[in-house]
């Protein structure tokens, strides 16, 4: 088993629920989060230096601003890693930055708290 | 790569967040959650709160970067000199695949320059 653990844009969270459902991974767990990355571009205070107002310009490469995303953890049998992932690219990609990541991650072990059955069974689609 | 999981102080995390930008580490995600530790929460006369609010800010970084990742986020972190109670839990884990969703490039632990949870910029 793998967690699949993507950051995504906001605006895109109704297009991946649809994207994963028509490809066979109805479920996972999605959370609001706020992040930031390498390239982080302020761009009210980058327009503002542009017009060189000083407040702006002393802001200039101090980027503590956090931005809202959605955070989904889906878990998967290994076999359909791949699918999930594809999944995401295709239906977040607009090729800008802030587009996101996606981590795998290994699962040791899961469970199903309503039968007990553990392992891939726990996974299955009833 | 690694994923270092970090729950810390909600006070402290602009610490954090400022201490890991000045070390070359600006990717990182936040959320805000609750929780308790080893002391069992906090009792405050008869009543006990156990469920504190803390923030798990999350970054995956090269293997080689760990160490030094965890101790930018420990000197933040910590409260007074020596630190004291409720100061956090770090938990360091295994990433196996990092993927860039702009590019759809998997990254690779050389060639990534560093890869954080969260690709900011652009319209959000």
């Amino acid at each position: 088993m793998k967690e699949v653990m993507a950051i995504i844009r906001i605006n895109m969270i109704n297009k991946t629920k649809k994207a994963l459902a028509d490809a066979g991974i109805p479920s996972f767990m999605a959370r609001e989060c706020l992040g930031r990355g390498k390239g982080v571009v302020d761009f009210s205070v980058l327009r503002g230096a542009e017009k060189g107002y000083e407040e702006a310009i002393s802001q200039l490469g101090q980027t503590q601003r956090l931005i809202p995303k959605r955070w989904l953890t889906i878990v998967v049998p290994d076999k359909l890693v791949r699918r999930t992932v594809e999944t995401i690219i295709s239906a977040n990609q607009t090729g800008k930055a802030g587009d996101g990541k996606i981590f795998v991650l290994p699962i040791a072990e899961v469970y199903r708290v309503r039968t007990g059955e553990a392992g891939d069974r726990a996974l299955d689609e009833a | 790569m690694v994923m270092v999981r970090a729950i810390v102080r909600p006070e402290k995390t602009d610490a954090v967040l400022e201490a890991l930008m000045d070390a070359g580490f600006p990717a990182v995600t936040k959320v805000s959650v609750v929780g308790r530790g080893k002391q069992r929460g906090i009792k405050i006369g008869e009543i006990t709160y156990d469920e504190l609010p803390k923030e798990l800010l999350i970054t995956v970084v090269k293997s080689k970067d760990k160490d030094y990742v965890i101790k930018t986020i420990m000197q933040a972190a910590r409260s007074g000199s020596s630190g004291s109670f409720g100061d956090g839990k770090i938990f360091v884990s295994p990433v196996e695949e990092v993927y860039t969703v702009s590019s759809g490039v998997k990254d690779e632990d050389d060639l990534v320059a560093q890869a954080g949870a969260a690709d900011a910029g652009g319209e959000g």
